[in-house]
């Protein structure tokens, strides 16, 4: 009996070593594919895409780096009108362009005096487009 | 080709080493002799092996087509040693070389024998692709030794941009006095009726207008624009790119500076190139079906090059522009540097022309809600500069996927016939 469970146990062992020898690889693994890489987005706008979120954060950040492109823009669309941003009434300027991109675009608007002061959030900046895209 | 053991040789002693620390364990010899197989196998796999000496030949049908053809190749194997090897081949690849069957290809040869592997090789983009030399993986018919290295000669596909063809061109407005196909400013002989004048020595009988002759009582005679051949140069912005999975700007750049080449060429035109980036190459001003294929090769060659390197007009050598020669800025005018260099060209009394490549094609707003509204403020930026150039006196001539280029082409010769006070005379 003892002789027929060692037999046994051998067989056993057996099968399973050549099952084992027969999952072992044959070569080494080739080298994964790499991915193909994911194209860059242009870094003007990446800056325009981290500006729609600082230009919110604070009154500095909205006037220092947002304004001159809203102003740039207005300009050139105001000329279709016949206006420059430059010599535009305070009332016209409200009238074309809204209180609220005028308020940032307006000539003589004044270096923020609280620097921490709100301002301009993305949805804010969103209106402001449409009023630039309907000029 | 460097040797190394297969992990079959790893697993083997494992499968070793673990049946004699059973048999040690349990003091059973018959689980030691379960060890010796393997040992065997192993032993014998690496005595059996030796270094394969294997030779590639790569035949292709034919190496120089057009971008999206397709090419059968042949990878003639042959093994001058006398043991039989597993062989992996696989032929160095680009993401723009589509092969079929794609992957690696096993074979197995024989000693001294020979064996081929047909497959097809696909330009999925314009340029110099390498097919092989083959990276090389040879396994001896154990699976004990394995041996990788590259073989085979270099094989370069060019592959050549599909041009746009071009009926309307943009009109220069300096002309050299030689042959051509432009009608030129100047007064001389040609076909175009310019003026009538009164009589001059030296006018020919067959000048003489004879209706405004009869008309005014003395001889008058037809003044004629002379068709006048021009220079032209393509600036090929190469700073940077919008892409996306499939293309980008620079592809749609590479072939619409080849069609303006053919097409110019065609008209009798000196044509240079200026492959303006991170490095600067350029091709002088020539003329003729050999130019058109320099131009050709040397549009293969380009490709974005990252660089943080100031250039501007000044880099450019000035026998490359001569005065007086078209420039054709082909940009997607995503870089500062580009955009400055077109501006100085312009303020240096250059005859420019802009073929903005357009970025929106290929790059879509970000997937936030702020993303969005960046890429719209992005857009109107792109149009306040774009006016700005146009202020300039630059024609701008905006390219779309979709659309061709001849009628952006056709918009910039209506811009320059109103704009004429602000371009050069």
């Amino acid at each position: 009996m003892t002789l027929l469970a060692e037999i046994a146990l051998v067989v056993l062992g057996g099968i399973a070593l050549s099952v084992c020898l027969a999952l072992l690889p044959g070569a080494p693994p080739g080298r994964r594919r790499s991915q193909p890489p994911v194209p860059e987005r242009p870094s003007q706008l990446v800056a325009l895409e981290r500006l729609a979120i600082t230009a919110g954060s604070n009154a500095v950040q909205a006037h220092a780096y947002l304004r001159p492109r809203l102003v740039e823009i207005a300009s050139h669309r105001l000329v279709a009108h016949g206006q420059t941003l430059d010599r535009m009434p305070d009332a016209l300027g409200r009238e074309l362009l809204g209180d609220r991109l005028w308020e940032i675009v307006r000539p003589e608007r004044p270096f923020p005096a609280d620097r921490q002061g709100p301002g301009v959030g993305w949805q804010e900046l969103a209106a402001m487009l449409d009023v630039l895209e309907r000029l | 080709m460097s040797a190394s053991l297969s992990p079959r040789v790893h697993g083997l002693l494992s499968l070793a080493a673990f049946a004699v620390i059973a048999a040690l364990a349990t003091g059973r010899p018959e689980l030691a002799l379960m060890a010796a197989p393997f040992l065997i196998l192993g032993g014998a796999g690496l005595v059996a092996a030796g270094q394969p000496c294997l030779r590639v030949e790569v035949a292709v049908e034919r190496t120089r087509l057009l971008e999206g053809e397709v090419v059968a190749a042949t990878v003639r194997l042959r093994n001058e040693g006398a043991r039989a090897v597993d062989v992996d081949l696989a032929p160095a690849r680009t993401s723009q070389l589509v092969l079929e069957p794609s992957g690696s290809l096993a074979v197995h040869v024989s000693g001294n024998d020979e064996v081929e592997v047909d497959f097809t090789a696909r330009a999925a983009r314009w340029g110099a692709h390498a097919l092989g030399p083959l990276r090389v993986r040879a396994r001896d018919p154990l699976g004990v030794a394995v041996w990788e290295g590259t073989l085979g000669p270099r094989v370069d596909l060019r592959a050549f941009p599909r041009e746009q063809r071009l009926r309307e061109l943009v009109a220069p407005i300096r002309t050299r006095p030689f042959l051509g196909s432009h009608v030129a400013r100047s007064r001389g002989e040609g076909i175009e009726f310019a003026d009538v004048r009164p009589f001059r020595v030296g006018d020919r009988v067959r000048q003489v207008n004879w209706r405004a002759t009869a008309r005014r009582g003395a001889l008058q005679v037809n003044d004629r624009h002379p068709e006048q051949s021009s220079d032209v140069v393509l600036l090929l912005d190469t700073f940077a790119e919008a892409r996306d999975q499939a293309s980008g700007t620079l592809d749609s750049a590479v072939r619409a500076a080849a069609g303006l080449a053919r097409a110019h060429l065609a008209r009798r035109d000196r044509v240079g190139v200026v492959d303006f980036g991170g490095t600067l190459h350029w091709l002088e001003p020539a003329f003729g079906t050999r130019q058109l294929y320099r131009i050709v090769d040397a549009l293969l060659a380009s490709d974005i090059a990252f660089s943080y390197a100031w250039r501007d007009a000044a880099s450019i050598p000035l026998r490359v522009l001569p005065p007086g020669a078209l420039v054709l800025a082909i940009t997607p005018l995503l870089d500062q540097r580009s955009i400055a260099l077109v501006t100085d060209l312009r303020r240096r009394g250059c005859d420019l022309i802009v073929v903005e490549v357009s970025p929106f094609d290929h790059i879509g707003p970000g997937p936030s809600a702020s993303d969005a509204v960046a890429y719209r403020l992005w857009r109107l930026q792109r149009e306040e500069l774009r006016a700005r150039l146009q202020a300039l006196g630059i024609g701008v001539a905006v390219w779309t996927r979709d659309g061709s280029l001849g009628p952006a082409l056709e918009g910039v010769n209506a811009f320059r016939r109103s704009a004429r006070h602000a371009l050069p005379v």
